[in-house]
């Protein structure tokens, strides 16, 4: 059932933030997890169903000085086609390639994989690993308020993430990678399209001379929020990677998670899988 | 006129069998236009929902269902006590569509509502107070079967706690039962001690099969009308029409003659629609409540919950040969979980036990099976009917004991692989068999034995992933089964004065492209296009009598009845035009739409004028002819022994895979298939049948698994329910064995359920070619193949159960 009174589709961002001052909103963008979610009576829409597909300041990935900006209304499709984020984030056409099935990458957009906050949001950790930050629009006063926070503290729980009731997400930045970085993506499921993931793993850094800097690591679902690795990440900076460094870390990696049973996985198997894919994403970057 | 023009024209032989036809259903399909169940909305309809049980296992203690009549919206609200002339359903006659009392799975349904509009419906819902008291949940058949285990349908007990005594041949609904055994099924032949005796190596394991559903793509549904005399017209997806008709007649306590079925196209079968299910009766109970035209539409969470599936299988069988690769013995137990209630998965036995007894010479064989009810949901009939439960306990220890006595696996089933004219220990007679060439076929074409040596010799060699090839063979009814009094299938025929047909059969289209085969059989005999036929299959009313679509049986029973409708009319044409043009009938055949000479092809009328002919003269009159075919088949004795089909389709699959010891992911990369179909009708539709089989087969071994938890469904959804998707489906190469059935429609054997039997038990010996490690229980999902390669699993093993 709804609450659902009224429908709004507002064409500019300061009318969607003024729309969200009451707080009891319910945001509708590519609808692709909204809907099931709706009527599985997961999610309750609100007073005010607000459709912010209409809003232009939403849209465009664009190169902003040493940052690439993609809009929140960006679909998944839009992203994995771009030239700009083929050219300098592969790892996140990577995420984009295992993300659902060609309907709902055509639909689903990023602010919404965002602000869905599943611990398996496929593009969430590519963007963690690229240092992401979320940007963020609301109007305290009579007037635009916009700020920005970085992705790996923007998540507090499955479904759950630190912007308020009246905040919309705009958009995502992320800073150019410099010369010699890289970065993996893996997605482990049951098969190749539309499955959810049992865990994925995303790997960056900077790579010279063999040796791994600014290391970043994160995993998803095996947590209650996507997550960065803080241990794995440690073990990784300044290291060679060599056959024992990966082992090593791999297994790290693995003490580290704490996953859950659920009826993708076990946690067993899900420890195994963060050992035995860390290790071979090392590997690959190893030889990249 | 010159003497050109006077010269005959040649109508060259053609013929339609083994053409790629399209189906005749495709473009409708395919643009979208095909009205389904969905589409249909009859004025004045109400739409009604069903509130199912917040508990597994409980008594109702009260209903209170006032603030659900109330809702503005609301016509009828019903219960069991509505209901006061309810009577049992299901093929044990175990439970009334709405429960009485007890609730005994999460589907089962305590009150239904008719309202104006879904919203409506689902709202009255919510309104409706029950209350429960909890009973111990039993989701382990093992359990059930236990001395003193709790029961789920216990005899009921007088207010003094005293035993009432009920009359004989009450059903279990009101009598009970005094233990958990839903059925037995126990058959021999020979003797499987001196079997064993005679054995130089014996193995046994045990197998778990695990829940799958159909997941057709259209959810079940129905709409219901009652006119003003009482009569009763239903839109229904079932696959059994007819015999439908007589069993809803009984829960209405109604004439059967008073009852209409209409099918619209129905959005997938695969056995699931052959029972009658609670939410069709309670459906009929709106409408006859209601006063109006009731329409019922699953969700697809409902169509999860309260469709049946495929049976569980616990499996216990212990096989035994001579060093020379003759077969001595099998012995089998299996439990099945039946569920709370009684369908059709628990008489899966009858094509088990063939499988046991009948695939490849088994001189002594001992089956036995216990279906126990339990709190789970119920299973019924699904493509294949227990034969992929079977084949994936032989087919691997095929490979095993050809392995324990040093046999090459080809050598050993090509040696107990039967030839035709050969009569089984059940009494299964081979008229056509095309084993051995299935056997041969597949394995060339896949190169079996090099590929299956390299694999194996490959295994220890660094790597993550790992190739394996591996084989299974199948034995499935191919010419209907006489289960029913009659197997057969009527067929009226009739042609207009243009020449076209319009075909009225029993036979039901369920998507398997029957229409088209039946309409290529009757344009073979007549000589005419396919596009002269009109097919009328889908109403009660109109079509004769058929026993239903299961079995594998449409292309066989309801082709040969075709057939003869269509020979009838010819012979009809023919005698007509040798007596206009005085000539002998047998001088004559139908060819391109005219009657020609048939040893030179020559024109000798357009059959069009021909038919106008007979019509427009004094003695007028039309080509219509009716036909009735019953197969010569038998039923089996009170032994289950007996020919109970007139022909049997064999077929042997050969399943490449890749398997990643890093993950446990099991790609399957190639099929290849040789299948024994008697002949091939339409090429295009049998590949499209047989590449269909391979993929739900694909899903029950890798993917699909229905999670039940204390009776509780985990992943009544797409999600987390994985069917196969396009890309994970593997190359495939199906070559066809053309044993021309002496019995069947131009050679024709049935061929539905047998690409998806041998699958599961390929995949197993594939995995265990790839990696050393042989795999008992289905499905094979990363983590099961994972923790099987890393030494976590367990051996399997269920100790025979065999009650006194």
């Amino acid at each position: 059932m709804t609450e659902l009174k009224h429908y709004f589709a507002p064409t500019s961002l300061d009318q969607a933030v003024e729309c969200l001052k009451d707080g009891d909103v319910t945001i509708l963008a590519g609808g692709t997890d909204l809907t099931p979610q709706s009527q599985a009576g997961r999610v309750k829409i609100k007073h005010t169903l607000m459709n912010i597909r209409h809003i232009p300041q939403l849209t465009g990935i664009t190169l902003e000085g040493r940052e690439i900006h993609i809009g929140a209304l960006a679909t998944i499709t839009e992203i994995m086609e771009h030239p700009l984020v083929r050219q300098h984030l592969p790892v996140l056409v990577e995420a984009c390639d295992h993300f659902a099935s060609d309907q709902i990458r055509n639909a689903g957009t990023i602010g919404g994989n965002i602000c869905n906050a599943s611990p398996a949001g496929d593009t969430l950790i590519p963007l963690l690993v690229l240092d992401a930050s979320v940007e963020l629009a609301s109007m305290p006063e009579a007037k635009l308020y916009r700020h920005t926070m970085p992705l790996s503290t923007f998540f507090v729980g499955p479904g759950k993430t630190r912007k308020s009731l009246c905040e919309l997400v705009t958009g995502v930045r992320i800073p150019l990678p410099e010369q010699g970085h890289v970065a993996r993506f893996f997605k482990l499921g049951t098969r190749p399209a539309l499955d959810i993931s049992t865990i994925s793993i995303g790997v960056a850094g900077t790579l010279r001379d063999g040796v791994l800097s600014n290391a970043r690591v994160a995993f998803g679902a095996v947590a209650p929020t996507p997550t960065r690795a803080a241990q794995t990440e440690q073990a990784l900076e300044g290291q060679r990677l060599d056959a024992a460094t990966i082992e090593k870390v791999a297994a790290i990696a693995r003490d580290e998670v704490k996953p859950i049973d659920d009826v993708r996985a076990t946690a067993w198997y899900r420890k195994e899988m963060i050992h035995n894919i860390t290790k071979r994403i090392l590997s690959h970057v190893a030889q990249a | 006129m010159n003497v050109a023009e006077k010269k005959a024209r040649v109508i060259e032989p053609d013929s339609l069998i083994g053409k790629r036809i399209p189906k005749m259903d495709a473009p409708e399909k395919a643009s979208g236009r095909t009205r389904y169940i969905h589409d249909i909305n009859l004025s004045g309809q109400l739409y009604g929902k069903i509130l199912r049980s917040a508990r597994i296992h409980a008594l109702i203690k009260s209903i209170d269902v006032s603030a659900a009549r109330a809702l503005p919206g609301v016509h009828v609200v019903i219960t069991a006590a509505d209901i006061p002339d309810q009577r049992p359903i299901g093929v044990a006659k175990d439970h009334f569509p709405l429960k009485v009392g007890r609730v005994r799975s999460q589907r089962d349904e305590i009150a239904a509502v008719a309202a104006e509009s879904e919203e409506i419906a689902e709202a009255a819902l919510k309104l409706i107070k029950v209350e429960y008291e909890d009973l111990p949940v039993i989701s382990n058949p093992e359990d059930a079967i236990k001395p003193g285990a709790a029961l789920i349908h216990p005899e009921p007990h007088g207010a003094d706690g005293s035993h009432l005594h009920l009359k004989q041949g009450m059903s279990i609904a009101h009598k009970g039962k005094p233990d958990n055994i839903a059925m037995r099924f126990d058959y021999v032949h020979g003797d499987v001690v001196q079997g064993e005796a005679e054995s130089d190596v014996v193995v046994e394991d045990t197998f778990k099969l695990h829940y799958v559903t159909h997941c057709c793509m259209g959810v079940s549904g129905m709409i219901a009308e009652f006119d003003a005399s009482g009569n009763v017209l239903m839109y229904s997806n079932t696959q059994v029409p007819f015999l439908h008709k007589r069993e809803f007649a009984e829960y209405l306590n109604i004439d059967p003659a008073r009852i209409r079925i209409i099918q619209p196209p129905i959005g997938g079968g695969f056995g699931s629609k052959l029972d009658i299910y609670p939410f069709e009766v309670i459906c009929l109970y709106l409408a006859r409540a209601a006063k109006r035209p009731v329409k019922m539409l699953f969700t697809r969470e409902e169509e999860f919950l309260a469709s049946p599936t495929r049976q569980p299988v616990l499996l216990t069988l212990r096989s035994g040969c001579k060093k020379d690769g003759t077969l001595t013995f099998r012995q089998v137990h299996t439990l099945h979980d039946n569920g709370a209630y009684t369908s059709w998965g628990a008489t899966t036995p009858f094509v088990m036990m063939q499988t046991f007894s009948s695939l490849y010479r088994v001189p002594h064989c001992d089956y036995h099976t216990a279906a126990v009810y339990t709190n789970n949901p119920y299973a019924g009939s699904f493509r294949g009917y227990g034969n992929l439960q079977a084949t994936f306990a032989i087919e691997q220890h095929m490979d095993m004991l050809a392995e324990k006595i040093g046999m090459d696996p080809l050598e050993f089933r090509l040696k107990n692989a039967q030839d035709a004219g050969e009569v089984t220990g059940q009494g299964m007679s081979f008229k056509s068999c095309g084993f051995k060439d299935c056997i041969t076929t597949a394995a060339k074409r896949s190169d079996y034995a090099r590929k299956a040596r390299e694999n194996a010799a490959n295994r220890d060699k660094p790597g993550n992933i790992k190739r394996g090839i591996g084989m299974a063979s199948m034995l499935h009814v191919g010419g209907g089964a006489k289960i029913y009094p009659s197997d057969g299938c009527g067929t009226i025929l009739k042609m207009d004065d243009f020449a076209n047909v319009t075909l009225i059969t029993g036979a039901s289209e369920i998507g398997q492209g029957s229409e088209t085969v039946l309409s290529q059989l009757v344009c073979e005999e007549l000589g005419l296009p396919i596009s002269a036929v009109t097919v009328v299959n889908n109403d009660t009313a109109i079509t004769p009598w058929d026993v239903g679509v299961h079995a594998s049986r449409t292309t066989f029973i309801a082709g040969n009845s075709a057939i003869g409708a269509a020979k009838k009319a010819k012979s009809k044409i023919l005698a007509v035009a040798a007596k206009k043009y005085g000539t002998a009938e047998d001088e004559l055949d139908l060819r391109g739409g005219f009657v020609i000479q048939a040893a030179s092809g020559e024109v000798v009328v357009e059959l069009s004028k021909l038919l106008r002919n007979l019509h427009f003269q004094d003695k007028a009159e039309l080509v219509m002819t009716t036909f009735y075919y019953e197969p010569p088949s038998v039923h089996q004795d009170k032994g289950f022994k007996g020919d109970v089909s007139a022909a049997y389709a064999w077929g042997s699959q050969v399943v490449e895979v890749e398997v990643d010891t890093d993950t446990g992911i099991v790609r399957m990369t190639k099929v290849t298939g040789a299948h024994d179909v008697g002949r091939v009708l339409n090429r295009l539709g049998i590949e499209g049948q047989i590449e269909g089989g391979v993929v739900m087969g694909q899903g029950y071994a890798l993917t699909e698994d229905l999670l039940i938890q204390n009776g509780v469904m985990k992943n009544p959804n797409f999600r987390d329910y994985k069917l196969v998707t396009a890309p994970e489906i593997p190359e495939m190469d199906i070559a066809f064995i053309e044993s021309m059935d002496g019995e069947g429609p131009q050679g024709a054997k049935g061929v539905g359920e047998a690409p998806s039997i041998c699958i599961a038990a390929a995949t197993a010996n594939a995995i265990a070619n790839a990696t050393g490690v042989r795999m008992f229980e289905l499905p094979f999902t990363p983590e099961k193949v994972y923790r099987a390669l890393h030494g976590q699993t367990p051996k399997l093993y269920w100790k025979p159960w065999k009650a006194e």
